[in-house]
């Protein structure tokens, strides 16, 4: 018999703070926006910071309440921001996917070595000894400080120097801040003439230090007909709206500092 | 008589004791070689300023770079001769420094207008201190810190003893040990004329009991001077940090972020000591050091070397390397700074060239804190480092500045004691200097904001 009794307090009380919660739910209610949920899910979701709100929930909060653009999220892709365009009702803004390229080409071997670096595994640490590793005091260190900050394993190191897959890179911008020789730079995907040097000595201090050094001869500037080129403290930049991919560029140039993905 | 010490520390004995036997019974040689490369930033503070050119002639003690400001020493020629570059060079640190070469015609001409005070003992008080800032005098332990800055307090500090610094518990090093056996008389004038100075009754020459000679050395030179007594010190690492010198000898604490000067101390190393009188009494001003030169080559000696000369001339003196080098530094093991190449200058504060061959340099792979301890009972601050170096691993370096990380010496104790060969060090080290560069952007950003606000 005890049971029986023990059996049905348990229920009334159950039931009585049953309804305690469901009336504290109607009563208490936060109005959510449900769109918040819809666009978190169309974000990349590993929380990089790089949007510069504290992770992917405050992003998607401030998108809704307009606060942010919608292309904020470089993760999310171009699926990711059309969706999230269609959520908030706006016309998707022509958003190109961009993607990090490493402007430099200093292999070991290529670059020429200073010291053998034997220390602590990190490139800024190298970096502020002794003007680092290698000779070009604008090369790669490739102790991976970038491969550390990249969530979505896109970089790997390599002889020395940093390799990004364009694939798997989502634009966050996170290797960026972590270079500090500033060697890594995020460029449009659809721009495949990349300058991989960034050398802004003589071209004579230049090539003493990289078999690969931009000498800012100005061959590639010359070959160009659209004038997309222009040789700027020491090295040659593209003009990404005015190059039309045609490769002219790489052909002519004697250091093979201008490649073609 | 009583020996001190301060707390915790370590005791590196293999590399102590096996360390600084090839050289301590070396009397100290003079070198003057073919050429000098001086840096003009050889104490903390600005850089001094290049006041010569390309084919202009120098005799010695001419100044060549001239000090740009309060904290900032002049540099002057090492050497007589011809000046060959006056050239950026890529030196310790990650920027290339400002320097002036010098070709010598091995004539030895000093400058004519030496100005010397003579006796310490004579010598008005009051100018004992323009003429250290006038000989260049920095820091000759290590630091590099301008002397004239340290002898200069702020309004209301005083000092009522000053320590020198003969302690000396780097390994390999015996430069000062050295220095206390045969220039004795010279570190006494030395402390003498900045007690006269300072107005100071209190000097305490502080050296480590594995060094008996200069204790005995020491000890007659300072009989029948004013205030000045020995005081051996037990043999522990690092006895010759200047807190922990100040703590084991007065019992005083330096607050965190604090000064010697905070607890009313003055330390300075005999090797300053030294110049010091060197400047008072002849009115030279500080063109050569005593260096040590050991490890893997094949005489090691203590050479009194000119400022600026090459690593590789001095290597050279010393018969070269005995076998291939790993590593060569500048300094002791513990706390040296290793060199990009041998063709690296000297500067005021080299106290030591080590090589290590091959074996000897190589750095073990890092495997997992397991807790042990044994990194906070070394650590002399009584910081927690295994704590630090997860705060500063992961990039959190307010949490690290939270633990205290501006107060870690870089002694190294903690990195030496680790049983899992964890990277405490070289961590502290890059997390000390993120926040420094913080604090000094954030500093540059309030300025600019003040400036703005004026001009408004």
């Amino acid at each position: 018999m005890t049971i029986v009794y023990a059996g049905l307090l348990l229920g009334a009380l159950g039931l009585a703070f049953g309804g305690l919660l469901t009336f504290a739910a109607r009563k208490f209610h936060v109005q959510v926006d449900e769109r918040i949920e819809q666009v978190k899910e169309c974000l990349g979701g590993a929380n990089c910071g790089a949007c510069g709100y504290a992770g992917c929930d405050a992003f998607a909060a401030a998108v809704v309440a307009g606060k942010a653009p919608v292309n904020g999220c470089a993760p999310a892709g171009e699926k990711g921001v059309r969706r999230i365009s269609e959520i908030m009702g706006q016309a998707a803004p022509d958003t190109e996917k961009m993607v990090a390229r490493v402007l430099c080409q200093g292999e070991n071997g290529v670059a020429m070595e200073r010291y053998a670096y034997d220390g602590y595994k990190s490139c800024a640490v190298a970096a502020s000894l002794a003007g680092g590793p290698k000779d070009c005091r604008f090369a790669c260190i490739g102790l991976g400080d970038c491969q550390d900050k990249c969530k979505f394993g896109a970089i790997t190191m390599a002889n020395g120097i940093a390799q990004i897959d364009p694939e798997k890179c989502t634009a966050c911008g996170a290797c960026v801040k972590a270079c500090p020789r500033s060697v890594i730079s995020l460029l449009p995907l659809s721009q495949n003439i990349i300058v991989r040097c960034r050398n802004s000595d003589t071209a004579r201090a230049a090539r003493a230090v990289c078999m690969d050094a931009c000498i800012g001869c100005g061959r590639c500037k010359k070959e160009c007909q659209y004038e997309a080129i222009i040789v700027e403290n020491g090295f040659a930049h593209i003009d990404h709206e005015k190059c039309t991919r045609c490769g002219a560029c790489a052909k002519v140039c004697p250091c093979g500092c201008i490649t073609i993905e | 008589m009583q020996k001190l010490t301060f707390r915790r520390g370590i005791h590196p004995l293999h590399g102590a004791h096996e360390g600084k036997l090839p050289t301590r019974n070396m009397p100290i040689e003079d070198y003057v070689s073919d050429s000098v490369t001086l840096i003009m930033s050889m104490n903390i503070g600005a850089p001094a300023v290049p006041c010569v050119k390309k084919g202009d002639q120098v005799k010695v003690g001419q100044v060549i770079g001239q000090a740009s400001g309060f904290m900032s020493v002049p540099v002057h020629a090492s050497i007589s001769g011809e000046v060959t570059a006056v050239e950026q060079i890529p030196y310790l640190g990650p920027a290339p420094v400002m320097a002036v070469s010098i070709k010598n015609d091995f004539s030895d001409t000093w400058v004519d207008d030496l100005k010397p005070l003579g006796n310490v003992e004579r010598v008005d008080p009051k100018l004992v201190i323009p003429a250290i800032r006038d000989a260049g005098i920095v820091g000759m332990g290590g630091a590099s810190f301008p002397t004239h800055v340290k002898l200069t307090f702020r309004e209301g500090a005083y000092c009522d003893t000053i320590i020198v610094n003969g302690a000396e518990c780097e390994t390999h090093l015996t430069a000062d040990h050295r220095l206390m056996i045969e220039n004795s008389e010279r570190i006494v004038d030395g402390l003498r004329a900045v007690m006269r100075a300072l107005n100071v009754e209190k000097g305490v020459i502080a050296i480590e009991d594995n060094k008996p000679e200069a204790i005995a050395a020491m000890e007659k030179a300072a009989t029948g001077r004013e205030g000045v007594r020995v005081q051996p010190m037990v043999t522990k690492y690092p006895q010759g940090g200047e807190k922990q010198l100040i703590e084991a000898v007065t019992g005083r604490q330096v607050p965190s972020g604090g000064l010697p000067i905070d607890v009313h101390v003055v330390v300075l190393n005999v090797g300053t000591c030294a110049a010091i009188a060197d400047a008072v009494i002849d009115g030279k001003p500080l063109i050569s050091r005593v260096t040590t030169v050991t490890g893997c080559v094949r005489e090691p000696k203590n050479l009194r070397l000119r400022i600026g000369t090459i690593a590789e001339d001095a290597i050279g003196k010393c018969g070269g390397f005995s076998e291939t080098p790993g590593k060569v530094f500048f300094g002791g093991a513990m706390t040296g700074l290793c060199l990009p190449n041998i063709s690296v200058p000297t500067a005021k504060s080299t106290n030591g060239i080590v090589a290590f061959n091959e074996k000897e340099s190589r750095s073990k792979d890092e495997s997992p804190c397991i807790r042990c301890g044994r990194c906070v009972a070394a650590c002399p601050i009584g910081l927690n480092p295994y704590q630090i170096k997860v705060a500063a691993d992961a990039g959190n370096f307010e949490l690290a500045r939270k633990l205290h990380v501006n107060d870690c010496i870089l002694c190294g104790s903690c990195a030496y004691m680790c049983p899992a060969r964890r990277w405490l060090t070289p961590s502290f080290k890059f997390a000390k200097d993120k926040l420094a560069a913080e604090a000094k952007a954030k500093a540059a950003a309030a300025k600019a904001e003040q400036k703005g606000g004026k001009a408004q």
